[in-house]
């Protein structure tokens, strides 16, 4: 039997909240990746180069996160235990350099919520979007992430 | 070191994107993508929950292998360069796996905004060492000229 699941959250809109960049997560984040780009990791070499700092890999944005909108969250009003989910597609837009030491702030909505049949059986795909502004409330980046339920 | 490793001049229509081989996946590396991203879904890390949940075994956060493909692209074309990058997850990637990040260019756009910069799209996916594709998408990245 299929999982029902609560599909009441489509168009919700999250507190929005603020996350600052600390220096050392970037590093940890890239050299996780394996990625080791002195514009990443080394603030001597990027201090001397176009932004006058390292600047984070395309995906850090992923990394900003708060208990009152993460998949933790979600999955408790969706009603769907973690190990039913995947990632399906996720797609960043970035018009600013995300930089250390800089608070930025992101609004998460859900902006939908869809079930369709899949390879293995019937699979719920949400849909959610997240807007991240500077200080001076500037676009920095958008990111939409499709995570599929395996109902 | 510039800021693009390539000018907009140097990128064609077809070129194709040096190939970015990744070494085999770890449990250690799930482990430690865990930490620094903070998704710690046990089913990246717990054999036991992952074959409890119908998965077989562990396999590798899907961000992981785009973090690789962000990776392939900024290596060409630059840190910073990145405007754009949307990918699908394809098939998942288990311990062992060897990722190879590969594209291809699919227009050069010339600069329109008063910034110089040209923007180019790329075709973009991951194999395994099977050839089976894990990963498709596409991106955009800003490139200076050369003038």
């Amino acid at each position: 039997m299929p999982i029902q699941i609560n599909t009441a959250i489509k168009g919700k809109e999250y507190p929005p909240y603020a996350v600052t960049v600390e220096r050392g997560k970037i590093k940890e984040f890239a050299r996780a990746i394996g990625d080791l780009s002195p514009f990443y990791l080394d603030d001597t070499v990027a201090k001397a180069g176009p932004w006058g700092d390292i600047i984070a890999p395309p995906t850090f944005p992923i990394t900003f996160r708060d208990e009152n909108a993460d998949t933790s969250l979600l999955l408790r009003e969706l009603g769907v235990d973690i190990g039913r989910i995947l990632h399906g597609e996720q797609e960043f837009e970035h018009f600013k350099p995300i930089r250390p030491g800089q608070t930025y702030l992101c609004r998460l909505r859900i902006a939908d919520i869809y079930e369709k049949a899949g390879k293995s059986g019937p699979m719920a795909f949400v849909v959610r979007e997240t807007t991240v502004t500077d200080s001076d409330n500037d676009i920095v980046a958008l990111m939409r992430g499709t995570t599929v339920v395996r109902l | 070191m510039k800021y693009a490793k390539l000018y907009a001049e140097d990128i064609q229509v077809g070129s194709e994107m040096p190939p970015l081989v990744k070494p085999p996946i770890q449990q250690i590396q799930l482990t430690r993508y865990a930490g620094a991203s903070g998704d710690f879904n046990p089913i990246h890390q717990d054999a036991a929950f992952a074959k409890a949940a119908g998965m077989g075994d562990v396999f590798a956060h899907g961000m992981l292998s785009m973090g690789f493909v962000a990776q392939s692209v900024t290596d060409w074309l630059g840190a910073g360069s990145v405007r754009k990058l949307g990918v699908r997850f394809a098939a998942l990637v288990r311990l062992g796996d060897v990722v190879t990040c590969k594209g291809r260019v699919l227009a050069v756009r010339p600069p329109k905004n008063g910034d110089g910069l040209s923007l180019v799209d790329l075709e973009l996916w991951a194999e395994n060492q099977k050839g089976e594709k894990i990963i498709t998408g596409k991106a955009t990245a800003a490139l200076p000229s050369r003038a």
